[in-house]
């Protein structure tokens, strides 16, 4: 399928930060305090690192918040809204596991709290590490969500099938957690900042080339996360390469979204196996 | 936010001294043997460190597990006679976080046998592992103790507000910037030493508050001489513009944080 960007731009740019504050260690029944006080960053320096970054790059960007965090650091979350990017949606405790048929409640829970925040309701959500079930979109749908990013099988936008057929009022926006999320590099392999930077630039590069979609996932906390100055560094340093490319825009995944249902006959429907 | 190259960034040399408290932990005094034997290092890895110290005229804080001052005193002596400060890194290496009601007890033996043992009342105490439970700062706090150093949640050491009263405050660490989490994975000196500096150049543009923290093992620490050679050019590297990084102990830092607090 032939797909076009928004002004016909050779490539779409989306910064994603996954706010992940206490929320994410409560959820692995860690104590958040001392070497598990990694969440209580956020709020205090990792978010206000990254709004002056974004406002001085003039770039918007999208913050996926759990309902939990939000509850505890309303401030940080308004904090956001003021500065012009979108809230999305993220899990209350950032449930990384199937929680069953709890999971609709659980939705509808953090959604009241966002949308209380941040004077309109999300209509964008992201998986916490992974934790997706078969109701998962049938609860956003009905809560009017558009978007889901939490897919790793494309590299372009898609339509998911629900009931066995294709529905075009919801798309999947991809991420990928492998490559384009600090989590595996600075957890995982806990490569040095520069070295990172320079992968994501070559990630980036071949992107660009294939008229992609480059959706980078990030957290303003210590530890796996990218909040320190070092990192904001990183980011900031990728951005400002990304810039001098020609045709690219940056933007909230909930405005590609819109571009993506405005224009269904751009976009293929999910891939099924058998 | 770099735009303030000029700042002075303070920053802490910790060491944990641990040495076989931690193999204690799983196997009696007569298993430090074999996979169990690398906390026996923990005399030649401290003098190295002693030494490096004193070659950069740089004052550390060492968290002293109870049982390293009991099975060293002469060490402890050592590193006191050096002008380092002596804090608490735990009775045996506890976890806090499951100690429930002996919590408070522990703390209490912990800071009463090392005072005694440094003959003053230890300033600092840093979680084993740490790992700390709801009620930690409020224990240390009523015992004695003036600061804590286990949370990795700020740019610069705080005041904290809850915990009962007005001047205890915490040093924050920095997981970037201890030997273990790196060594632990088997990174190269190469590898260790470009995070170290990358991630504090990244601090001290900014002013912030860095926290080295050390171990004297060959396992996870950094006692081996090609590692302490490694952590000698990272001091070098730290000293290299002139001013832009006082040293300062935990206790120090800690002092500072509350003097701000008040002088607010």
């Amino acid at each position: 399928m032939d797909h076009k960007w928004p002004d016909n731009a050779q490539c779409v740019v989306c910064i994603t930060i996954d706010y992940d504050g206490p929320s994410n260690d409560i959820s692995k029944d860690l104590i958040p305090l001392g070497k598990h006080s990694h969440g209580r960053y956020p709020a205090k320096c990792g978010v206000p690192r990254y709004l002056s970054m974004l406002e001085r790059q003039r770039i918007p960007a999208t913050f996926f918040v759990p309902g939990y965090d939000a509850e505890h650091y309303p401030e940080s979350v308004k904090s956001i809204v003021r500065a012009g990017h979108e809230i999305g949606a993220h899990g209350y405790m950032h449930e990384s596991f199937d929680v069953g048929n709890k999971e609709p409640e659980l939705l509808e829970k953090s959604h009241r709290i966002l949308t209380e925040l941040a004077g309109a309701p999300p209509v964008g959500w992201r998986n916490p590490g992974g934790g997706k079930s078969a109701l998962t979109l049938r609860t956003l749908r009905s809560l009017g969500y558009i978007y889901d990013s939490s897919e790793k099988d494309d590299d372009f936008p898609f339509f998911p099938k629900l009931d066995g057929g294709a529905i075009e009022d919801f798309i999947n926006l991809p991420d990928n957690t492998s490559s384009l999320d600090d989590f595996p590099f600075y957890r995982v392999s806990y490569t040095p900042p520069s070295e990172v930077l320079a992968h994501w630039k070559q990630e980036f590069h071949a992107t660009y080339i294939e008229r992609g979609f480059f959706d980078l996932i990030v957290h303003p906390r210590t530890g796996f996360g990218s909040g320190s100055p070092t990192r904001v560094k990183v980011v900031d340093d990728l951005i400002s390469f990304i810039k001098e490319y020609p045709g690219v825009r940056f933007m909230r995944l909930d405005e590609v979204a819109r571009w993506c249902l405005a224009n269904p006959s751009m976009w293929r429907s999910e891939f099924r196996e058998g | 936010m770099s735009q303030s190259r000029a700042l002075s960034s303070a920053f802490t040399i910790s060491v944990n001294l641990h040495g076989t408290s931690v193999e204690r932990r799983v196997v009696s005094g007569d298993r430090l043997v074999g996979r169990y034997a690398y906390g026996k290092y923990i005399v030649n890895g401290t003098e190295r460190l002693l030494g490096l110290f004193d070659k950069h005229d740089i004052k550390a804080t060492f968290f002293v597990p109870v049982r390293e001052a009991e099975l060293h005193p002469s060490l402890i002596d050592e590193i006191g006679k050096c002008g380092h400060e002596i804090a608490a890194n735990g009775y045996e290496l506890e976890d806090h976080s499951k100690l429930g009601d002996k919590e408070r007890d522990v703390i209490k033996r912990t800071f009463d046998a090392l005072s005694s043992r440094v003959g003053k009342s230890v300033a600092g105490w840093r979680a084993p592992d740490g790992l700390v439970s709801e009620r930690t700062l409020g224990y240390l706090a009523e015992t004695g103790f003036s600061y804590d150093s286990s949370f990795q949640d700020d740019d610069h050491p705080y005041v904290v507000t809850d915990c009962g009263r007005a001047d205890f405050a915490e040093v924050p660490q920095n997981e970037m910037l201890m030997d273990q989490t790196l060594f632990a994975v088997r990174q190269t000196h190469d590898r260790v030493l470009k995070n170290w500096i990358e991630e504090f150049d990244g601090l001290q543009s900014e002013g912030c508050y860095g926290c080295l923290t050390l171990h004297p093992r060959p396992d996870y620490g950094v006692g081996r001489p090609s590692r302490v050679l490694m952590l000698d050019q990272f001091l070098e590297h730290l000293k290299r513009i002139r001013g832009a990084v006082v040293f300062k102990t935990c206790e120090q830092a800690a002092r500072d944080a509350c003097a701000d607090m008040r002088s607010q």
